[in-house]
């Protein structure tokens, strides 16, 4: 076996040394062993592989010298397994790149044969080449395409089974193998050709918008976290496409899938790709369950959608119990009972595993659907819950047009928030308060939760006054609620939802940087429950 | 108040008016020049104060005149530009003096807000914020390596659809051989082609013999000055260190860097003898960061004995054929290719300058630099000097943990 990373390694010389290549991925809980070898802020992705390949003691793996971090993945493993050989390719195709790769590749066949002490025969490549002969492709148009930096094949699985529509991976781990050797005197250079002629990935000089142009339905654009490459190619992308774009940012940790799915859900979601089908107009009492991180909220309409209850408790350790007691509670304050409920939608991270809802649609299609009952002037709704931060545009009918949301980490959420007032010791009540006048206009610079307690500690130890530390925070939060803004445009009216909706403090920090006023709903923390509840009543997403 | 934030905060607020802004860096420039050029820094050796000049001259040069410019990156050969007499503005250094001026907060969040990645190195997202709100006038061309660092390829692409300006890319192989000697001895060929084109004038072949002449000379004299560094100290600066990258990179074979190196070397003469600890840095200096400036700049106790990214090719460029020994300059650049070369390089620079520490301040964005960390600190280990690193950013200053760098870099200092 013979593990490799990039699409461009020669994989069918390893199949033709009757070598098994594999493709490594990261899929890793920790970066333990990885992070005692490299430095920590290293692409997640390399991280992933070296704890792979130490953890499962892999001993020989071929790289190409494809990006800053694998070509340093090659020196950290240098000596350090028993095979390892880095093949220097090149950026171009023309004739003196595919004779540099040529070189390359033959270089590689002699080092596997010294260390393996085999023989290696051109026809068993060239049999296998053959078996994989460039066919027709498959017509792309209606298709949704996943397009951007490689995406594990778990996720693109998740993707496909939660949807009808054919999803093309035009991503490095979808790359198909097709092959259209010419040139048989001369196989290995015809072969290096083909090999740089496969769909170019960012790194290489050649250009992509070929792939871009394809008639898609739609678009998920994936980033993987410290690989800057394919950030610039969503942001030409952003601007250019008119059909709809989803972004995403994995870590390539298993940990996130759940983040990705419900972003892509929604994105499924406001696009009709996933449709439900209005039902008759139905009588009753409908409810509406949020299972969020911090919070799970419930809310119970009548058919005429006005409200009957409502009620909001912190989530316990598990979910579903909670989900069970903000019902309960729900229930019990409108005086009536379970049976009484004609249909229930649960939304929210927890809303899986809510056994009583009839179905699950994601926050995000939720909160719009709350925010535009509640005033259907707002264009524009922040979210900002316990521990994400999402922006959600609406169209003139409430129906959710784009989103953005943070990545993964706290930073700018109620956690940070928490986490900041534990460290001055104040109730996270004293940190919500206004604070206009402010004797020392502090900045706090680290958006990382764990950053900004150090600053805020060595700012307590420079003896600065706590309301000013706190007026910092709570700006600091405003602006990365703006810059989340701005990533899909301004456009008022706005609403703010989520539990730090009640902060007064970063509410007036996110106006005055807006320039205008937010509408905060009476009861902030309950809008995703309430569009969870009139999907249930109406039936229908928009 | 401070004059420099002040002029900040009116660029800041002016930010949705380019042409303003323009002029507005334009005038900072220029001030910063009368102001160097009238108030010498008296702590300041005659070669410092020289090339801060020369600097911030070229900078203001090449965005006073787009036409007659080409954006590049800092790996680019530029000898091709002197010889064609067609100004160079290096990004990185742009970015720098933008963080000076105290906007590049300001310019990254904007490179950030249209989607370029929280992640990516600082220069680059300020370079990108600063074209993003229209603040720089386009050039006629961009050159840029692929080698070093990934960044810089596509941020050049980027700026080139942006504005509709060619670029030429040259890939940079990774392994030296001669198939990769002509493969990038041709695209050097093909770029002046270009250059021609758009420039409309011709190179003159020995013109730029000349200046690979000047340039091997150059060589030779940086090379004696290395040698004075392990006997004698000539106290400078952060920003000093970093100048040096116009000298050592992109100015390169100018007469105007061979006079630089020619007066350096009368200063460390004329320098006294070692005292104090000096301390190697690998790859770049944070020259914004308050507790590197307060330990370093000027100060006796603890001195900069310069850093290897100024001494990335120490050969001789083959002045027969340049473009050959161009291209074999870009491919053995200690920077390029394994680690091994890059330790290689600064094991003989160790042995040469034989400095009391090593410090390696790790740019947040920089894969290739802090991929690499834990190998440069094996090495000082088994050379058996004391290594630190640190995590920050060279441009970015809101990436700088202050307060935990303070305990750090004094700790360090202190077990000197």
């Amino acid at each position: 076996m013979i593990a490799y990373v990039c699409k461009y390694t020669p994989v069918e010389i390893i199949e033709a040394f009757g070598e098994e290549p594999v493709r490594l991925d990261s899929g890793c809980k920790s970066y333990e062993r990885a992070e005692a070898l490299i430095h920590s802020n290293m692409c997640s992705f390399v991280k992933g592989v070296l704890e792979n390949i130490v953890e499962n003691n892999i001993e020989e793996a071929v790289l190409t010298s494809c990006c800053d971090s694998i070509r340093r993945l090659y020196d950290v493993l240098k000596d350090r397994i028993k095979f390892i050989h880095i093949l220097d390719l090149p950026r171009k195709k023309d004739s003196l790149a595919v004779d540099l790769f040529y070189n390359e590749i033959a270089e590689f066949i002699e080092a596997y044969k010294a260390f393996k002490n085999r023989s290696f025969a051109e026809e068993d490549l060239l049999k296998i080449l053959e078996g994989k002969s460039f066919k027709k492709k498959k017509e792309s148009s209606g298709s949704i395409a996943i397009l951007g930096a490689r995406l594990k094949d778990d996720v693109v699985e998740k993707i496909k089974n939660s949807c009808t529509v054919n999803i093309i991976n035009f991503t490095c781990t979808g790359e198909e193998r097709l092959f259209n050797i010419g040139a048989k005197n001369n196989l290995l250079k015809s072969y290096a050709e083909s090999l740089l002629n496969l769909t170019p990935c960012m790194r290489m000089a050649e250009d992509r918008s070929k792939l871009i142009n394809k008639e898609f339905k739609g678009i998920i654009y994936n980033t993987i976290k410290f690989c800057d490459f394919y950030s610039y190619e969503y942001a030409e992308l952003k601007n250019k496409v008119d059909i709809p774009l989803l972004k995403i940012e994995t870590d390539y940790t298993d940990s996130n899938s759940g983040q990705i799915l419900t972003r892509v859900d929604a994105f499924f979601e406001s696009t009709g790709i996933k449709k439900i089908e209005k039902k008759e107009a139905l009588k009753g009492y409908f409810a509406g369950i949020d299972s969020g991180s911090t919070s799970t909220n419930a809310v119970i309409i009548d058919e005429n959608k006005n409200i009957i209850s409502y009620s909001i408790i912190p989530t316990g350790p598990r979910a579903v119990e909670s989900a069970f007691k903000a019902f309960e509670i729900a229930l019990c304050n409108a005086g009536l009972k379970e049976k009484d409920i004609t249909s229930t939608v649960a939304t929210g991270y927890g809303r899986v595993s809510i056994p009583f809802a009839d179905r699950i649609v994601t926050e995000i299609t939720c909160h719009g659907k709350g925010a535009f009952f509640i005033d259907n002037a707002i264009r524009t709704v922040i979210d900002i819950g316990g521990q994400d931060s999402k922006v959600i545009r609406l169209d003139d009918s409430g129906n959710v047009i784009d989103f953005v949301m943070n990545d993964k980490c706290s930073a700018g959420t109620g956690r940070f928030l928490e986490v900041m007032a534990r460290t001055l010791g104040v109730s996270i009540d004293e940190m919500a308060k206004v604070r206009k006048e402010v004797k020392e206009n502090i900045t706090i610079t680290s958006m990382c939760t764990v950053f900004a307690e150090s600053e805020v500690i060595s700012l307590i130890a420079q003896n600065k006054d706590q309301r000013d530390i706190i007026y910092a925070l709570n700006k600091a939060v405003a602006s990365k609620a703006v810059s989340l803004v701005d990533r899909i445009g301004r456009k008022g009216k706005y609403m703010m939802t989520g539990g730090v909706a009640k902060n007064q403090g970063v509410v007036h920090a996110i106006e005055s940087r807006l320039g205008e006023k937010l509408v905060i709903p009476f009861e902030p923390q309950i809008i995703g429950a309430l569009g969870a509840a009139l999907i249930s009543l109406e039936g229908k997403l928009g | 108040m401070d004059p420099v934030r002040f002029y900040s905060d009116i660029i800041k607020r002016n930010m949705d008016k380019p042409e303003k802004v323009n002029k507005l860096i334009n005038f900072g420039l220029a001030a910063a020049y009368y102001y160097v050029n009238f108030f010498k820094d008296k702590r300041s050796p005659k070669s410092l104060h020289y090339l801060n000049k020369y600097c911030i001259k070229s900078i203001k040069d090449s965005l006073k005149n787009p036409q007659n410019s080409a954006w590049v990156n800092l790996f680019s050969p530029c000898e091709f530009l002197i010889a064609m007499d067609i100004k160079p503005l290096f990004i990185e250094a742009y970015s720098s003096f933008m963080s000076g001026f105290f906007i590049e907060d300001y310019l990254i969040d904007t490179a950030e807000s249209r989607g370029i990645s929280n992640t990516l190195c600082s220069y680059h997202k300020t370079f990108i914020g600063a074209n993003e709100l229209n603040i720089l006038r386009k050039p006629e061309f961009m050159i840029t390596t692929s080698m070093i660092c990934d960044a810089n390829m596509p941020t050049f692409r980027y700026l080139s659809r942006k504005y509709g300006v060619p670029l030429y890319i040259i890939d940079i192989p990774y392994k030296y051989s001669e198939e990769a000697l002509i493969y990038v001895k041709n695209q050097l060929l093909e770029m002046v082609k270009r250059l021609e084109e758009v420039f409309k004038r011709k190179l003159d072949i020995d013109k730029l013999r000349e200046v690979v002449k000047i340039e091997n000379k150059t060589r030779t004299v940086m090379k004696e000055y290395l040698d004075y560094l392990k006997e004698k100290t000539l106290l400078t600066s952060m920003t000093f260190e970093m100048y040096m990258l116009f000298a050592s990179h992109v100015f390169i074979g100018s007469r105007e860097i061979l006079s630089f190196y020619q007066m350096l070397i009368d200063d460390i003469k004329r320098a006294p003898e070692r005292r104090g600890k000096s301390i190697f840095f690998v790859h770049l200096l944070p020259m914004f960061e308050k507790n590197f400036k307060d330990n370093f700049n000027f100060n006796n106790n603890f001195h900069i004995a310069g850093s290897d990214i100024n001494y990335d090719f120490l050969g001789e460029i083959d002045e027969k054929d340049p473009f050959k020994g161009i291209a074999e300059k870009l491919i053995l650049t200690s920077f390029n290719g394994e680690i091994n070369r890059k330790v290689t390089r600064i094991r003989e620079l160790i042995e040469k300058v034989k400095p009391d520490g090593i410090i390696q301040f790790c740019h947040l964005g920089c894969k290739q630099s802090i991929g690499g960390t834990f190998i440069i600190k094996n090495l000082a280990s088994e050379m058996g000097i004391p290594f630190l690193y640190l995590d920050g950013d060279c441009v970015d200053k809101r990436n700088n943990q202050e307060g935990q760098n303070r305990t750090r870099l004094e700790a360090f200092l202190e077990m000197l």
